[in-house]
């Protein structure tokens, strides 16, 4: 496939969601760059949305696939700007980015526009509304690491409907930006402002499929949505806060949209139809070729069609979609240049390591306390990446790795650092103060032993849209890595760390 | 009136006979120390010394884990099968529960101990893909009891989450008139390593509400009352696996028709 070349594509013949007349019209654009069209999706521009689309990146190209479709965009809720900024979903959900928002994207909006695209508005898109909007250093957050900012009440207000009276107090300890120190943006004003990465709307029915009706991180039945009675996945948002799609795009709409008005039940109907609709995961390596080729069963065609929610360890093994390449047929293996061939063994390597390599887990919130795995216990990527095809958690994935709180996470100087007091309990690891960039899902729950936890990522689409963690800490998929054996201190093997990152840069 | 003496008595045997069973059981209190077996995922080794006794128990088959960085109470039997896969006799059936005792923690090699490799334990839940058989009637009056760790009112993986699918399973099967979820708190101090230890009388009322709440999610619609005792006494529910403490700490959800 050639940089700005339109193709057409026809869908696996076991695409059962789409009509074959539909499936012959799958266009699947060559948005590259050059002469193709732009990467970026403006609100309100009226695209079609390809029922197939594919965009480049470093480690090969990214599939986006429309079930149903092509989409006319025109006047749909998800493309169209909503609110008062002129921002729409898809400018901080973009198909090229796996429908998240990479650093890359934010740049080159930055640079095309000289900063007034809408994505950079003042409310979420500058570190603080009041800093002066048309300075580049008033955005760095965004610019440097993709961090939107998110205004979360404080204290906590509710957690899918009940009240919350937290157990811990929180202090302003530092506060670069403003936001949490003013009158306007922080505790003085009932509102706490943490920044975190955008996270990908597509794949959505393995984010909330339901595996078992227990959350054993919380030690309850999994809550029910209030509206249809049936049990949350905990999957959706990094603190939890949204436990459905339709609160999901309630909150989104109020705060990062600025809509002055509710979403109507049409729109939220049109959401949430399309937002179900969405597959993509990379679909070519560019080293090693299609990853639904040469024993490879893997790419967006997969997950559309693989049933969600199911336990790679009772089930069919996490990545095991890259099984088929640990040992090519020399018949296969002769077909593939020695770049290719290697690159295959690799992923596959990576993906033993993933499931296999074993470690000890330590001080981890939500693995080693209060669910009674013991502190420490040995177990690998798998114990939590666990639901087949996609490597989320089959049970709400709320769990603290550190990257947010200290001593664990990295030093920025650039983020608010808060004070938590624990008022009952101390922390079942970091005792009754503790310091943190982000409280994570104790903004929802209102539990210090919560203080830090943020919700499992999704791992697919990972090549379009750097950087990683929720605060955007790890700037390649290296950096995964690399923040892993810190935290840890795995030993990976320098081919180990390299296996794993071929493995995350096709999935 | 001759029955109600009948089932007093009754009780009061079945509950003696219940206190009396703890002849060749251990309980005693230590810090934790993890031994980095590696047969695998969760192949840990977790052993704890009996400072009265001066033995080392091996742990490991606890429900729920320690913690290294604090103490733990240790409640168990010595296992009839004589392996010392972690280096130590085992308990099993055994109990650890988190105590607010800080710890130095500590690791040991492996020393040639191969560890346990794991297996899906007894009490595991089917994925909810998975049809649960419908339990044959008659229904009548039953009463289910989920089990808890010391002082706490948090439920215990692949423990208690097995015994409320089972129940749920029944429950909407049978279709009771209401649930009367009752807590109870073991909140009679008892000494044990030289600490007088005994649960908070809150303890039970936060059982009874956190089996409630479960309860309202996984049943919706079902009537559900709470009621709280404290001065637990121990019980013969096989699922307490014969340990009169355990059987203490639980709380219980009796179906009423």
């Amino acid at each position: 496939m050639r940089k700005g070349k339109r193709l057409m594509h026809l869908l696996p013949q076991k695409s059962f969601a789409l009509p074959l007349a539909v499936l012959v019209l799958a266009l699947s654009v060559g948005a590259r760059g050059g002469d193709g069209p732009d990467r970026w999706w403006a609100p309100g521009e009226g695209r079609v949305l390809p029922a197939v689309l594919d965009y480049d990146n470093a480690n090969g190209t990214l599939r986006m696939l429309t079930v149903g479709g092509p989409l006319k965009t025109a006047g749909h809720p998800f493309f169209e700007p909503l609110g008062k900024d002129g921002r729409a979903c898809v400018t901080c959900h973009q198909p090229s980015d796996a429908m998240s928002l990479s650093v890359d994207s934010v740049r080159r909006q930055w640079d095309r526009t000289n900063g007034k695209d809408p994505l950079f508005a003042a409310y979420d898109g500058s570190n603080c509304p009041t800093l002066p909007q048309d300075k580049r250093e008033s955005h760095s957050l965004l610019l440097d690491r993709g961090l939107i900012r998110i205004e979360r009440p404080w204290p906590a207000k509710t957690f899918n409907g009940n009240p919350v009276k937290p157990d811990f107090t929180i202090e302003v300890v530092r506060d670069p930006n403003g936001c949490n120190s003013g009158p306007t943006y922080g505790p003085e004003a009932g509102k706490i402002s943490v920044y975190r990465r955008p996270r990908p709307v597509a794949n959505m029915k393995y984010l909330l499929a339901v595996g078992f009706p227990f959350d054993p991180k919380q030690g309850y039945a999994l809550p029910l949505d209030p509206e249809d009675g049936k049990p949350q996945s905990g999957n959706l948002m990094a603190d939890n806060r949204a436990g459905s799609l339709r609160i999901q795009m309630e909150d989104a709409a109020t705060t990062h949209l600025q809509m002055l008005k509710a979403l109507s039940p049409a729109e939220r109907k049109q959401l949430q139809d399309f937002e179900l609709r969405v597959y993509t995961a990379m679909q070519v390596s560019k080293t090693g070729g299609a990853v639904d080729s040469g024993g490879a069963v893997a790419g967006p065609a997969r997950l559309r069609d693989s049933e969600p929610g199911a336990l790679g360890s009772i089930g069919e093994p996490v990545w095991s979609e890259f099984k088929g390449c640990e040992r090519i047929p020399a018949d296969e293996a002769a077909k593939l240049t020695p770049g290719q061939l290697a690159m295959r063994q690799s992923i596959a390597r990576g993906a033993r390591v993933f499931r296999e390599k074993m470690f000890l887990i330590t001080d981890s919130a939500g693995i080693n306390s209060r669910v009674g795995f013991g502190n420490p216990v040995r177990n690998s990527c798998v114990f939590c990446h666990n639901m087949s095809q996609m490597g989320n958690d089959v049970a709400p994935g709320q769990v603290d790795l550190g990257t947010t709180t200290l001593p664990f996470a990295d030093p920025w100087d650039d983020l608010p650092l808060f004070r938590v007091t624990c008022t009952g309990r101390p922390h079942p690891h970091y005792g009754k103060v503790i310091y943190t960039y982000d409280p994570g899902f104790a903004l929802t729950s209102g539990k210090c032993a919560d203080v830090g936890k943020i919700t499992l990522q999704s791992l697919r689409g990972l090549s379009a849209r750097a950087p990683y963690f929720s605060n955007g800490l790890a700037k390649d998929l290296r950096g995964v890595v690399d923040y892993y054996e810190r935290r840890y201190s795995i030993g990976y093997t320098e081919q180990e760390k390299q296996d794993l990152v071929n493995l995350m840069g096709v999935l | 009136m001759k029955r109600l003496a009948l089932l007093v008595a009754l009780c009061t045997a079945t509950t003696a006979q219940a206190a009396q069973d703890t002849a060749g059981l251990v309980r005693y209190v230590a810090c934790p120390v993890y031994r980095d077996t590696d047969a695998g995922r969760k192949s840990g080794c977790w052993l704890a010394d009996d400072r009265e006794t001066g033995k080392r128990w091996d742990v490991t088959e606890s429900p729920y884990k320690p913690d290294w960085n604090f103490a733990v109470l240790v409640e168990g039997r010595p296992s009839a099968n004589t392996a010392q896969p972690c280096g130590a006799p085992a308990l099993d059936p055994v109990r650890t529960s988190r105590l607010d005792i800080p710890c130095t923690r500590h690791m040991i090699p492996a020393e040639g101990f191969p560890g346990r490799r794991y297996t899906l334990p007894r009490r595991n839940i089917a994925p909810l893909s998975v049809a649960r058989p419908v339990p044959p009637g008659p229904y009548a009056e039953r009463v289910f009891p989920v089990y808890f760790e010391f002082d706490k009112d948090f439920l215990v993986y692949q423990y208690d989450d097995w015994l409320i699918d089972n129940a749920v399973t029944w429950i909407k099967a049978a279709k009771p008139k209401k649930l009367v979820v009752t807590g109870f708190a073991a909140t009679v101090p008892e000494k044990v390593s030289g600490l007088e230890l005994a649960e908070r009388p809150e303890a039970a009322q936060e059982r009874a509400e956190t089996i409630a709440e479960t309860m309202r999610r996984l049943v919706p619609g079902l009537k559900i009352e709470t009621k709280w005792e404290v001065a637990a006494k121990p019980t013969d529910e096989p699922d307490a696996d014969g340990l009169p403490w355990q059987s203490q700490r639980r709380a219980e959800m009796r179906a009423v028709f």
